[in-house]
């Protein structure tokens, strides 16, 4: 009681004169971006600085024309797909050396870190090589990415996990697979979600490179080709497009399941 | 002393470390079998390898390239260190820019992609090692912001406290408290950004630059040059692995005894 009643002396809430004063720096500094942008946009050529106007409209068909929604549902679908193939497989890999002790050298010391340090591009490239251009490539690639991301947050997740209540749950049963879905895995979902939310990030800021070589669809190939034939609206478009799916991908999946999964 | 199922080849098998060994063996293996089956275009086998690595680290014009990518990476992990640890401390000082920096710029950088920085580099500046060294730094920002904030939220009040019964010179306490209490969360945002950039650094060449091994990569892989290609993914993984291993790893360990944290 004594420590709380401290930390509360010490983190009072703010006043609303400050709370204010926040909120207006902080929308401010996004009125003054915008703001900036155009006024620079009216003095650097179109082809290298649009104004936001264009951009917004750019994005505005990326979300709602046929053929541009084509190419971002394609995006979307390959990064759910990768993240949740990839939590699969790192949450195998994690588990092996809980039922196989000799192979933990082999998964944290040989697979992790030569997936970890792989280059995202050379799997990107090496993809194309193998499996030529193909939703495949793409999301084989995006899958190598993620793996090791998955793999240390749920490894870091089993070493946290309460030995007490499962040596508890083993004495009332022997059944490994009850101890492990009755047990293990419910103490382990805040590191899935742990382990989804960062896939998910990553999946968008770095994996998105596979659909820059590997396929002929998605956003990545569209800011290859906007690049290519240089419509910097368009170019700008996809960058804003990633940042606002993404968002709404956290607001309206990762932070309820988070929740859930807390409560 | 060892066990009669110790001694056996099974046992010893079973050792972890022997265990690992010997996966690597059969790695190899696989990989020199594999290489034997597809075109040399497909897979550059361990020799064929090795033999284009030896070529590789004797040939300046490569090694050059090499300096230029140790040149990319060291040089925005400094500049994302500082512009990030900037930003965390302009948010702890000064409370009432911490939803801006914390609500606003942190989230976007976040969110943004790391291709979307290289190209809009090119866009800006043309290929140049700015360029690369820009792009690289963007993605690594948001890094070096949350670990720094993480430090900040777990410093000591209470020897923040003492250290102003000791002195008034705020300069002062933040050198001789608040930066060493920092260390941890310094050397882990180090760690991450190195392992993060490597991932980066061969997007953003290769896209944004004329150097590096990026650059070498994109031509390896116009001319369908497998080997450079196993070659440059050879030596980053060996360098990000032994680094990490062999200097991240053991000076981690000594920082978290000595300043406790991460």
């Amino acid at each position: 009681m004594a420590a709380a009643e401290r930390a509360l002396a010490k983190d009072p809430a703010p006043p609303l004169g400050r709370r204010v004063l926040s909120r207006v720096l902080a929308d401010g500094l996004v009125v003054a971006v915008v703001l900036g942008w155009w006024a620079m946009a009216k003095t650097l050529p179109a082809s290298v600085l649009p104004t936001p106007f264009e951009v917004a409209e750019q994005v505005w068909l990326l979300l709602t024309d046929k053929v541009y929604l084509g190419h971002t549902a394609a995006s979307i679908v390959r990064v759910l797909l990768s993240v949740l193939l990839a939590l699969a497989i790192g949450t195998v890999l994690a588990l092996l050396p809980a039922g196989l002790p000799w192979a933990s050298d082999i998964v944290h010391r040989r697979i992790q870190p030569f997936l970890n340090s792989f280059p995202s591009i050379g799997w990107a490239i090496l993809a194309v090589i193998w499996f030529r251009v193909s939703d495949f490539t793409a999301i084989f690639v995006q899958v190598a990415i993620l793996i090791p991301f998955c793999l240390i947050n749920i490894s870091a997740g089993l070493k946290e996990l309460d030995r007490e209540a499962i040596e508890m749950a083993r004495s009332f049963t022997r059944s490994r697979i009850k101890v492990f879905f009755k047990i293990t895995l419910p103490l382990l979902l805040p590191y899935l979600v742990g382990a989804l939310r960062i896939a998910y990030g990553v999946a968008w800021k770095i994996a998105i490179v596979s659909e820059l070589f590997g396929t002929g669809t998605g956003i990545g190939y569209l800011m290859g080709e906007a690049q290519q034939s240089a419509k910097p609206a368009l170019l700008y478009a996809c960058c804003f497009a990633i940042v606002l799916i993404f968002f709404a991908g956290e607001k309206l999946v990762l932070d309820p399941l988070s929740r859930r999964v807390r409560r | 002393m060892q066990t009669p199922e110790a001694r056996t080849l099974a046992g010893i098998a079973r050792n972890p470390a022997v265990a690992a060994h010997l996966f690597t063996l059969m790695a190899l293996g696989a990989w020199a079998i594999a290489a034997t089956q597809v075109p040399p275009i497909a897979l550059s086998g361990p020799w064929t390898t090795l033999k284009a690595l030896g070529a590789f680290v004797t040939d300046p014009n490569q090694l050059a390239h090499t300096a230029y990518s140790l040149l990319h990476v060291g040089v925005a992990i400094f500049i994302s260190f500082f512009a990030g640890s900037a930003l965390a401390f302009l948010a702890h000082y000064v409370p009432v820019t911490a939803l801006m920096v914390h609500g606003r710029i942190s989230p976007f950088l976040n969110a943004f992609s790391g291709i979307g920085w290289s190209l809009l580099a090119l866009l800006w500046m043309g290929a140049t090692h700015t360029t690369v060294i820009f792009s690289i730094s963007m993605v690594l920002i948001p890094f070096a912001l949350v670990n720094m904030k993480e430090g900040l939220a777990t410093l000591d009040r209470d020897l923040m406290e003492a250290g102003r019964s000791f002195t008034r010179s705020g300069l002062k306490r933040f050198a001789m408290l608040t930066v060493p209490s920092l260390y941890p969360f310094m050397f882990a945002t180090f760690r991450i950004s190195f392992g993060v950039a490597w991932k980066v650094a061969l997007t953003a060449e290769l896209i944004g630059g004329g150097s590096g091994f990026g650059y070498l990569f994109d031509l390896a892989r116009q001319d369908y040059r497998t080997p450079i290609l196993f070659v440059v993914i050879l030596l980053i993984i060996v360098f990000v692995y032994v680094t990490d291993r062999f200097g991240f790893e053991p000076m981690q360990r000594r920082l978290q005894r000595h300043y406790g944290g991460r």
